[in-house]
């Protein structure tokens, strides 16, 4: 090592390399793991938590070797199962802290299309309640960007399982919404 | 049902090879069944997504937390800090919220020394001076910036490492960084 700079110990400079990946991975995937573990119904503070406790894992991961591969799916399940594992109302906050907060999506909106939005997202906050837990859990993964067979590999469910529970959900939701 | 829907998501989803993908394209041009659904999928995730979204803003609208981040720091006798871009100037180390109680004298206490279980992983061997320092690193942490700083705070680009001493009970003893 050069004499400018300290030398880093071993583990920290195996660490610098790994923080590389690691770092864009938390720039990628921090707002959709968040997002995915609030609609789930965690508190934001818990959000937080979990994905912190996540990409702890990942470094941990990534530091032993693990393999890099479904990365993204590794993810998400690690932070889904932290989820599971500090929720005990799991679905209760799903849709509702909507309402008063609505102006916040539709501030360049007319007035017009305000209320049709949050008429629209009102109705579709009641139909999300109204979903299967697993038909909103691959829901929102969907959302997050994962595919069906990452979907399944989150949930542990077959990929066909995946795909016939977002066509039934996709249904439902567009019944109720006038999609 | 078309005998095709079953491979609309793969198409929408980038997984076809290329000449099935054309082939895809061509028969959701051709088939107004099929057509009709990925109209509809892509309706309803839009909407499902922005609804999140929603939810997301309105549980996770306020200030960035620092306890967690400061409460882990406690954990560690020792704390390397890799801020991806950041500026000096921006740090700022908030001594813990914590119980500190800064000499632990054994003979003295009889009640339960909370420090000791906020300490995680490998923790030494509990000694009666309470200004021991650990001989070499305990915990090592990458924070990209914008978890700790608000939004436009530091410029693009700047990397470097902040390395924290603290002491047995969770005070920071020395800060030093590294570009």
């Amino acid at each position: 090592m050069s004499g400018d700079s300290l030398p880093l110990p071993l583990p920290l400079a195996r660490f610098a390399a790994d923080s590389c990946e690691a770092t864009t991975l938390y720039r990628e995937l921090r707002k959709p793991l968040l997002r995915y573990l609030v609609c789930l119904g965690l508190s934001a503070d818990e959000a937080q938590d979990v994905v912190q406790d996540a990409f702890v894992s990942l470094h941990r991961h990534l530091a032993s070797g693990g393999s890099q591969e479904n990365i993204r799916s590794w993810l998400f399940r690690v932070a889904h199962n932290g989820a599971r594992n500090r929720q005990n109302s799991y679905d209760r906050r799903f849709g509702k802290p909507l309402n008063p907060q609505l102006d916040l999506i539709a501030y360049e909106a007319t007035p017009e299309q305000v209320v049709l939005a949050k008429e629209k997202f009102r109705r579709l906050g009641k139909a999300i309640l109204l979903l299967t837990e697993s038909e909103r859990e691959c829901l929102l993964l969907r959302a997050g960007g994962l595919r069906y067979r990452e979907i399944a590999e989150v949930l542990g469910i077959p990929t066909s399982t995946v795909s016939d529970t977002v066509d039934r959900a996709i249904k439902k939701l567009a019944e109720k919404c006038n999609v | 049902m078309c005998s095709f829907s079953g491979r609309l998501v793969a198409w929408m989803d980038r997984e076809l090879p290329d000449n099935e993908a054309a082939d895809a394209e061509r028969h959701v041009r051709d088939c107004s069944e099929c057509r009709t659904r990925v109209d509809t999928y892509k309706q309803v995730s839009r909407v499902f997504v922005a609804h999140c979204d929603a939810v997301m803003e309105a549980t996770t609208h306020r200030r960035p937390r620092w306890v967690p981040v400061l409460a882990s720091a406690a954990a560690a006798a020792m704390l390397f800090l890799v801020f991806q871009p950041a500026s000096v100037k921006q740090i700022r180390v908030l001594p813990p919220v914590a119980d500190a109680s800064p000499a632990i004298i054994l003979e003295t206490a009889p009640k339960p020394v909370k420090t000791v279980h906020r300490r995680r992983g490998s923790a030494p061997a509990k000694t009666p001076n309470a200004n021991w320092v650990l001989p070499e690193t305990a915990i090592q942490i990458a924070i990209p910036v914008e978890a700790m700083f608000p939004p436009g705070a530091v410029p693009e680009g700047i990397t470097f490492i902040a390395d924290v001493s603290m002491a047995a009970d969770g005070s920071v003893q020395g800060l030093r960084l590294q570009p």
